[in-house]
């Protein structure tokens, strides 16, 4: 990667820096998730299209850790942008939205 | 809506596969988020080779021209204009036209969804006229705009060189190609000589260390390995690679495996191109990024498997086409990648990432 100073942007939605990506990572983070719930990075219009390689290599120059021991993110519907009126079809034969609690699986009433 | 084989990407990969399905007798359903078939071979005016022996020689448009008009004769629903937001519990695919969402349950499903480009991330690079070498090229032979006069080219590969050339055709000024490797990585040599000897100079184990402009770049910074120049440019097209785009067989729940060969974390597939939730088959550059006359090949593989499952075609017929395109794609795949896809399949049983979704 070539170099970049603090302030090089890194997700241009969400106008996170290299040093926001890197705080997270001196304080332990160590995937795309930990330096987006922190951040907000990857939480824009692109959902993550853009950054989720640019985090992954700081996250390997600053940790050492190989491309394949830092995880994808989390890809959650919708995959890319959605008016609500558009999700919230008419439709009475299925649910409209696929909420978050959907993808829980219950075991004897509780989360996997 | 129901159907026989739901595919999710009209490319060269999704109409192969199509193509190998519908002429079987199967009802298949193509969504894809463009207005048109073909993908990004639209805007692809180099001649590509190697092609499957089945094609002569052509351009890239002009090959998917060709694919479109073979898909015409069969029972082919083309869905343009619409795109998979997500997938029901029931397992049926939520697909939207961009008014309503609706569920399209499907007995198989082949994603070639294809990749996308990688970024090079250097200061100030969000500045306008900063943008990928494939943008680029979609800026000049789709839309016929110019999206420059005066360019640099970050990155060295095949697909740099070409679009490079492709930008001078247009009389856009190459003033340099800037290689952080200490040599050019393009396998095609003569376009790195038709570069250079047109005075375009290569500038390895170097790198951009800053641009800028006021709302539009203007000039940037170039460390060489001694010293640092100073450019006044408008157009600055990178080329960080590309990756399979993975949100589609993420929402599925299949397992991915890491390659570098095939562009970094790809979902995990057998030789069937069958992925580890068995309704769900893999296509393209999704299983692995590659040239285009591979990818033709991966859809016609996917494909077969498809027509199998679904009892279009004996398992005993399935197998010796199989076999017959696996060879092919053996001769016509760059080695590293073939040899990174062969490595891969290899791990199909042991994938690093699984389950990944219930965390």
């Amino acid at each position: 990667m070539n170099k970049l100073d603090k302030t090089t942007i890194i997700c241009r939605c969400e106008e996170i820096s290299c040093e926001e990506v890197e705080e997270v990572i001196s304080n332990g983070g160590r995937t795309f998730d930990d330096v987006k719930r922190i951040t907000r990075c990857g939480m824009g219009p692109c959902q993550a299209k853009i950054c989720t390689s640019m985090v992954a290599e700081i996250i390997h120059q600053q940790t050492g850790l190989s491309p394949s021991e830092i995880p994808l993110p989390r890809m959650r519907m919708p995959l890319s942008p959605i008016k609500l009126e558009t999700l919230a079809t008419n439709s009475t034969s299925f649910s409209a939205v696929k909420s978050v609690l959907d993808e829980v699986e219950l075991e004897e009433g509780k989360v996997r | 809506m129901k159907t026989d084989v739901l595919i999710i990407g009209g490319g060269p990969a999704g109409l192969s596969a199509a193509i190998e399905t519908a002429s079987r007798g199967l009802d298949v359903t193509i969504v894809d988020e463009a207005s048109k078939l073909g993908g990004q071979l639209n805007q692809q005016t180099q001649a590509l080779r190697p092609l499957p022996s089945v094609h002569e020689p052509m351009r890239g448009f002009e090959l998917a021209d060709k694919l479109i008009e073979q898909v015409k004769g069969f029972n082919v629903r083309p869905l343009l204009n619409h795109r998979v937001v997500g997938f029901y519990a029931d397992g049926s695919a939520g697909i939207t036209d961009e008014e309503n969402v609706f569920p399209v349950k499907a007995k198989k499903i082949i994603v070639a969804s294809g990749a996308a480009e990688k970024a090079v991330a250097f200061p100030k690079w969000t500045l306008p006229g900063i943008m990928t070498i494939g943008a680029a090229q979609t800026l000049i032979n789709r839309d016929f705009v110019m999206p420059g006069r005066e360019a640099v080219i970050v990155g060295s590969s095949d697909f740099a060189m070409e679009t490079a050339i492709q930008l001078m055709d247009v009389g856009i000024r190459v003033k340099a190609i800037i290689e952080k490797q200490n040599g050019a990585l393009a396998k095609e040599q003569e376009k790195v000589s038709e570069l250079s000897r047109n005075g375009i100079p290569f500038y390895f184990n170097s790198f951009i260390r800053e641009a800028r402009g006021n709302g539009q770049v203007a000039q940037i910074d170039i460390e060489l390995p001694d010293e640092v120049i100073t450019l006044n440019v408008d157009l600055i097209c990178m080329d960080g690679g590309r990756a399979p785009i993975l949100d589609v067989f993420y929402q599925l729940g299949c397992s991915f495996g890491f390659q570098e060969e095939l562009g970094g974390w790809v979902p995990q597939y057998s030789n069937t191109f069958q992925t580890d939730r068995e309704d769900v088959f893999i296509a393209g550059n999704a299983a692995g990024i590659s040239t285009q006359g591979p990818l033709l090949l991966t859809g016609m593989i996917a494909g077969i498997s498809v027509s199998e499952e679904l009892q279009a075609i004996s398992p005993a017929e399935a197998n010796e086409i199989r076999d017959a395109i696996w060879k092919e794609l053996g001769l016509l795949e760059c080695k590293e990648v073939y040899t990174g896809r062969v490595k891969h399949l290899e791990n199909f049983t042991s994938p690093v990432l699984k389950d990944q979704f219930i965390s």
